[in-house]
């Protein structure tokens, strides 16, 4: 950070815009979303002004007051009051607003004209107020408030010049506040406030005078219908089950075979050996056999990122408060559990929007069991076994994975529910209050940004831990070398027969040899990799085809036989392999986020030991049970 | 002794409702924050003399408040006193 630089710092109530107009000032391409709570930490930029003077942004969260007492508005709050000893209080502010709904965000306004800072009102969405029939002044706001006022329709870009040329310099000098006197209390300036904003609306932003019935209003009746509600819900999320194998079939046919004739023009170029080896079945068999699964996670992502665009959230978030009530919860720990289906870490972050501090350290305790994408994979390896299927019976695969994430869901719920009672009562009762933005279309360019920026996250994932683990263990599974020409009897005299003879007794009672536990063990470096680690145990030799390649796979696994003859990868051990990957906490990162989040590495030490003993637990009992 | 004005305002909130009883579909105005969570709703744009039109009941109700739609519980809309618009 370049301290010399001036900081303006972007304000105003959640879901008002703020992050669309930083991206759009400083080409930055943080996430955006249509419900409130999208930023949960502060982010920073730079930009030009016209006169060319390099300019600090800073994004804060949202926030409805500088009184705010979640933690994200808290950020917002001690930045605003120059409290927040890594930042500088902020030269000037743009209070981002939203012009439909200019009665509850001026109230911030006025909040930050008291602090004594420069202010500069962006009036964004105009186009969705003129559409709602308000008649906006910006001339009168501006004289009514004394602060600059520019019109913006951050989403479509337009305006942006004109906000760059009122931050120019000279800043605005800061504004007086005509509507306080002086010896007020807290409660006479909350109302004297009211009272000048009311003033101010009736002055530059009329409304109609009958309610108008919008297009949202009308989807919104069977949306957050009692019946219809929980109907479109329930397809809603099923189609996303859905669509991650049947849609995606198609791109990983193109992905397989492309791999498929790497590995190919690869061994047959190269002379036989160690060399030939390691690249085939090591590095393409290993880092290969997870790339392959790009096209669901992108699918899933998209999925994800157009109920964020569109305004669902919040309604998800409403129907199922009734159901988070009864282990505790409230419908603003759904929005954070949802998209930890996606990835737990900025589900953990996104807790952050959540009023108790209860309910929100029981929220990041049980998210990872939230089935997010890295364990993906390894369930649609896992699942045609199980059914004893090919690939291609999308409908039944699809319904296994739905009861695969449920069992994730509910097992969080009942353990919310018994911590949420441990923890006791809040000192201060929250009650549920969410605002519902009215439905956007998607925003294209940000949604396929975000899923691309996740697609290469997961590519370099492969790359690098998912490549670099498959080398380790190839290494492992051919060193030291037996003279012995029988595969088993050169596993066995191999580094990786010998550790996985070590760790067996660990793994048997749940159903599983050594070398399925040396798997599940480089998986807690990241959980995909336990196809890769799986592929090169049982040298895996890569086909043109994609399902073949996947079926081969499958049919070395359900060979696979315990030294008595028996398989070993029966519905039993199936289901507790399952069981174990979906309890299992195979992820450092989400332990050291929860770590910081909670403020304390007792509460994620004490989360991993629990669920990865719960997931060995697990396991254990529905093997024994089941066999 | 309660202060006259108190009594005032005593009496005139007898004679509201809250938005919890209120009817579904009818338009009101605020008259009075009145509870603990006064503040919290005062922030989210229930504020006195405002616009309110209640959507939908329920555990939680929705109702838009100049414009926007908001979902509420019923502990809170009990805590927001309203009159029936003219």
């Amino acid at each position: 950070m370049d301290s010399d630089l001036e900081t303006i710092a972007l304000a105003g109530n959640p879901n008002a815009g703020k992050t669309t107009i930083f991206n759009a000032l400083t080409g930055s391409h943080q996430k955006v979303g249509n419900y409130a709570g999208v930023t949960v930490a502060k982010k920073s930029g730079e930009f030009f002004t016209p006169h060319g003077r390099k300019i600090r942004l800073l994004d804060l969260p949202g926030c409805y007051s500088l009184q705010g007492d979640s933690p994200d508005q808290v950020i917002a709050s001690r930045v605003l009051c120059g409290q927040d000893p890594e930042e500088p209080a902020p030269a000037l502010v743009i209070n981002v607003v939203d012009a439909s709904a200019l009665e509850r965000h001026l109230q911030l306004t006025l909040e930050l004209i008291e602090l004594g800072l420069p202010v500069v009102l962006a009036l964004n969405m105009v186009d969705v107020a003129e559409n709602n029939g308000i008649r906006l002044d910006p001339a009168a706001l501006s004289d009514q408030l004394g602060i600059p006022v520019v019109s913006l329709m951050a989403t479509k870009g337009k305006g942006l010049v004109e906000l760059k040329q009122a931050i120019r310099h000279p800043l605005p000098q800061a504004a007086e506040t005509p509507w306080l006197q002086e010896g007020m209390t807290a409660e006479q300036k909350t109302q004297a406030r009211i009272r000048y904003i009311q003033q101010t609306c009736e002055l530059a932003a009329r409304r109609p005078g009958a309610a108008q019935q919008l297009f949202s209003d009308r989807l919104d009746y069977f949306l957050l219908h009692p019946f219809f509600g929980w109907i479109a819900f329930a397809l809603i999320m099923f189609a996303l089950f859905w669509s991650i194998f049947s849609i995606s079939s198609i791109p990983v046919g193109w992905l397989e075979s492309a791999q498929g004739a790497l590995q190919d023009f690869i061994a047959t170029r190269m002379a036989t050996g160690d060399l030939n080896d390691l690249i085939t079945q090591g590095i393409i068999g290993g880092a290969g056999s997870v790339l392959v699964f790009l096209p669901q996670i992108v699918i899933l992502f998209l999925f994800i990122g157009l109920l964020e665009s569109t305004g669902y959230m919040s309604r998800a978030a409403f129907l199922m408060d009734g159901v988070m009530s009864r282990v505790g919860l409230s419908g603003k720990s759904f929005l954070p559990l949802l998209s930890a289906h996606a990835c737990a870490l900025p589900a953990i972050m996104a807790a952050r929007t959540i009023d108790s501090a209860k309910e929100r350290l029981v929220t990041i305790f049980v998210a990872p069991w939230m089935s997010c994408s890295a364990r993906l994979p390894v369930y649609l390896l896992l699942v045609p076994m199980l059914l004893q299927s090919e690939e291609g019976n999308s409908m039944q695969q699809g319904l296994v994975m739905a009861a695969i994430y449920l069992v994730g869901i509910f097992t969080a719920f009942a353990v919310a529910k018994i911590l949420r009672k441990k923890l006791g009562p809040d000192e201060q009762s929250n009650h549920f209050m969410m605002e519902l933005p009215p439905f956007h279309p998607p925003q294209w360019c940000y949604i396929l940004r975000h899923v691309r920026d996740r697609a290469w996250a997961f590519v370099k994932n492969a790359g690098t831990i998912i490549l670099a683990i498959s080398i380790i263990l190839w290494a492992l599974q051919t060193y030291p070398k037996s003279s012995s020409e029988d595969p088993a009897e050169k596993l066995s005299h191999s580094a990786m027969g010998r550790i996985s003879a070590f760790i067996e007794p660990v793994f048997a009672p749940i159903g599983h040899d050594g070398k399925t536990g040396a798997a599940i063990l480089t998986s807690f470096a990241a959980r995909e990799v336990f196809v890769s680690s799986i592929a090169i145990m049982h040298h895996v030799e890569e086909a043109d085809d994609e399902v073949e390649t996947r079926g081969t796979i499958r049919s070395q696994l359900q060979a696979t036989t315990w030294a008595d003859g028996r398989p070993m990868f029966t519905t039993a051990s199936l289901i507790s392999l399952l069981l174990f990957y979906i309890y299992a906490l195979q992820c450092l990162p989400t332990s050291a986020v929860v770590a910081r989040e909670t403020g304390s590495w007792k509460w994620a030490i004490g989360q991993f030991a629990f669920m990865s003993a719960f997931a060995w637990f697990a396991a254990f009992l529905a093997f024994q049970l089941l066999s | 002794m309660p202060h006259t004005t108190d009594i005032i305002r005593a009496l005139e909130q007898d004679s509201l409702i809250s938005l919890e009883q209120a009817k579904v579909g009818c338009e009101f105005h605020i008259r009075f924050i009145n509870g603990p969570a006064c503040e919290k709703l005062r922030q989210m744009g229930f504020c006195e003399s405002m616009r309110i039109k209640k959507i939908t009941d329920g555990r939680n109700m929705i109702c838009t408040v100049c414009g926007t739609k908001m979902a509420l519980s019923r502990e809170l809309a009990h805590q927001v006193l309203v009159e029936a618009s003219s």
